[in-house]
């Protein structure tokens, strides 16, 4: 039997377990998906949001790629915000890094990746902001897990710079936008930022609140 | 919200009271003892035990599970005094089952058994109490053994009080029946001040009410009433109380009695509770090794001043939390009540009709025996329903003891099933089967194993993931490993799924 067709056996094995616990178990995920959080993660197979949260299909909404960006001009990104924001009125969002991140570590480097150069572009930018910061640790690790924990934060403040977030903050007072970083280590998130419908946004972000509503 | 609660509780307190009333005497006049001897347990359990369980809502007192026990204990301990001897000594035995946290018994009651405990009583409460409602008083109130003696049983006593009713009993019945209903479910949402007095005890002034006016010759003579002593006031403390003899404490007889009550009667007060906290709205769980220590302490001052044995009992208790009881502060004041009624109004509460008792224990019956009890666990499923219903029907034709056996053992063979049924588990795709092993999995388990990794066909591939399964027993590796041989023979594939954290070496990396 080969991995692929290990995971397919699995997926029955899983489906009738679910199945014998609750036979009405997708008799209900067939009707709707009803999920309070939006979360937007990392890629890395170590963090996956179901599990490290405990929660069921159905629970979160979820976009992962490398390094949890929000790039502001990334429409798949952009795409599943609106649907979780204005669609599923999801009533938080969640940014999770995680420490030891491939990502991060490749962006604080020189080595050319071809095309994800571009995307780790981004990750460059927030250590020219916090340079000294950064530099200030000797620990090669421990650079790459501040700059995790500062991309997280920042990344925190790009969602709150589009409009789709500004709109739903001005009209609906929600959602609130928490940044966590999850340790591989001991498998615990934590708090890092959270910031909602009251947070003073830099002003040459926030757009004119009359085109909003 | 203090206030409220005083107010819920003293209001159950009544009902309480008025429910124990017949019972406390009842209990002790099966048991072969004093009648005042069931009201001097019945205060002890309110005062004692009321005090110091750590249950909320459970009332304990005289129980009629104990009284086949206690009829037997007093003859084998000869005197009534050396009986209180023994009772005195397993309070004892109990607090120290209590220190031995021998309470943790109660985790092995399966709810199925404990559910239909309460159905039971519901059951056993109406039947045993129709006869009384009809005016026909041979057995004894709070009796809940299905036996009588004297060739009767439940049975024909409803049909002898069919035969024989009497007249104005049943008017009694009736009009209390319908007025606690009307006063309970309408006239106290139209009307609010009235919902401070219970149902209950309109039921009583109004069977009271109806006697006195009845013609001479439809009166209820006193053997349709309750019958206390009426002169407490006038004795001496002597006559009031009967002490223990510790001069009995040289009977090895004494000793053992003192074990078979401390036994019995923890197991009754560990159903009891678990069966309250089963019905308690705020869903308490009530400690069970302080409750063990609360029924000795008990047991202690009730055979010190001459009372039986007492247990927390469910009637009482599903009595209290119906009536709306929030607190302790009812159990105890129910026994206050005890006190002060036998010993001041003993003739006034001589005029109250068995009937009118019959009317509330009627309605207390049914609320534990409602069909939509019924439905709910016939909806959870065979595996929940049959123990249930088989526990009813044992309780129902035979007594609480011996009914929650039976019913244990049915469960036991339940869950016995169910984790033989989940604890080997086997999926396919296509030619791919997947044999998982999950908890325990041990030789009971071997013959669900075996029919099922026969039963996979020539040139398939199989993996036998046993990395989740807490315990694997040395049966199921080797029907593991004689399958790998037979399967070479088969052409089928055999992997071993393999993890770090696997508990059996066998599926270890």
């Amino acid at each position: 039997m080969n991995a692929i067709e290990k995971i397919m056996l699995e997926n029955k094995a899983w489906a009738s377990a679910k199945l014998h616990s609750d036979p009405q178990y997708f008799e209900r995920q067939v009707r709707e998906q009803k999920p309070n959080f939006f979360w937007i993660g990392c890629s890395d197979s170590r963090v996956p949001a179901n599990e490290v949260t405990n929660t069921e299909p159905g629970e979160i909404f979820v976009h992962r790629n490398v390094a949890n960006l929000v790039v502001n001009t990334d429409l798949n990104m952009l795409s599943v915000l609106q649907y979780a924001v204005e669609v599923l009125k999801v009533k938080d969002i969640i940014v999770c890094g995680h420490y030891g991140c491939g990502g991060v570590k490749a962006a604080l480097h020189n080595q050319s990746f071809g095309m994800l150069n571009k995307w780790l572009r981004n990750i460059k930018d927030v250590y020219r902001i916090h340079r000294d910061e950064i530099n200030a640790i000797s620990n090669e690790d421990k650079r790459v897990d501040a700059l995790v924990e500062l991309n997280v934060k920042e990344q925190v403040l790009n969602l709150a710079k589009t409009s789709i977030i500004q709109r739903a903050w001005l009209n609906h007072q929600r959602p609130a936008i928490h940044g966590w970083v999850y340790d591989i280590k001991d498998g615990i998130l934590r708090d890092l930022i959270r910031v909602d419908h009251t947070y003073q946004l830099d002003p040459i972000y926030r757009y004119d609140e009359n085109e909003l509503r | 919200m203090a206030k409220e609660k005083v107010s819920a509780d003293l209001k159950a307190s009544l009902v309480v009271f008025l429910v124990a009333l017949p019972l406390c005497l009842g209990i002790a006049l099966a048991s072969g003892a004093p009648s005042f001897a069931g009201i001097i347990a019945g205060v002890a359990g309110g005062l004692i035990v009321g005090s110091l369980s750590g249950s909320n809502l459970s009332v304990s007192g005289p129980a009629a599970g104990l009284t086949v026990v206690v009829a037997d204990s007093i003859k084998a301990c000869q005197t009534y005094e050396a009986f209180l001897m023994a009772v005195v000594l397993s309070g004892v035995f109990q607090i120290l089952l209590g220190y031995l946290k021998a309470g943790k018994m109660a985790n092995f009651f399966p709810i199925a058994v404990i559910r239909g405990m309460l159905a039971a009583i519901g059951l056993i409460l109406i039947m045993k109490q129709l006869p009384h409602a009809l005016g026909y008083d041979f057995d004894y109130a709070g009796d809940e053994n299905f036996e009588e003696g004297k060739g009767h049983n439940t049975f024909t006593d409803i049909y002898y009080a069919v035969l024989s009713p009497n007249k104005l009993a049943i008017v009694i019945s009736l009009s209390a029946l319908t007025l606690m209903n009307v006063w309970d479910n309408y006239l106290i949402k139209w009307v609010k001040f009235l919902r401070f007095v219970p149902g209950a005890l309109i039921a009583v002034f109004v069977g009271i009410l109806i006697n006195m006016l009845a013609h001479d010759g439809l009166k209820l003579t006193q053997e349709h009433l309750v019958s206390l002593p009426t002169n407490i006031l006038n004795g001496s403390i002597n006559d009031i109380f009967v002490f223990p003899d510790f001069g009995a404490l040289n009977m090895p007889a004494v000793y053992r009695v003192a074990l078979t009550i401390a036994i019995i009667a923890s197991i009754e007060s560990l159903l009891s509770v678990e069966a309250t906290d089963q019905l308690d709205p705020s869903h308490y769980i009530t400690p069970t090794n302080r409750e063990l220590m609360a029924q000795g302490s008990g047991n202690i001052v009730s055979g010190m001043l001459g009372g039986i044995p007492i247990t927390a009992v469910i009637v009482r208790s599903s009595a209290n939390i119906l009536a709306g009881a929030k607190t302790r502060i009812s159990a105890i004041t129910h026994a206050i009540l005890l006190v002060i009624t036998v010993v001041f109004i003993p003739s006034i509460l001589n005029l109250i009709p068995l009937s009118a008792l019959a009317a509330i224990l009627l309605t207390v019956g049914y609320k534990l025996t409602k069909p939509e009890i019924f439905k709910h666990t016939f909806k959870k499923g065979y595996d929940q329903f049959i123990p249930f219903i088989i526990t009813i029907v044992a309780i129902v034709f035979t007594d609480l003891l011996r009914g929650i056996g039976i019913g244990l053992i049915v469960a036991l063979f339940y869950i016995l099933r169910s984790n033989i049924r989940r604890s080997v588990y086997v999926v396919n795709d296509g030619n791919n089967y997947l044999v998982r092993l999950n908890h325990n999995v041990s030789f009971i388990n071997k013959d669900v194993l075996r029919r099922n990794l026969y039963s996979i066909p020539e040139k398939s591939h199989v993996i036998i993931d046993g990395t989740a399964a807490s315990f694997v027993d040395a049966d199921i590796i080797d029907t593991i490993e004689t399958f790998q041989k037979a399967a070479k023979v088969k052409h089928i594939d055999v992997e071993i799924k393999r993890s770090e954290s696997s508990s059996h070496p066998f599926f270890r990396k």
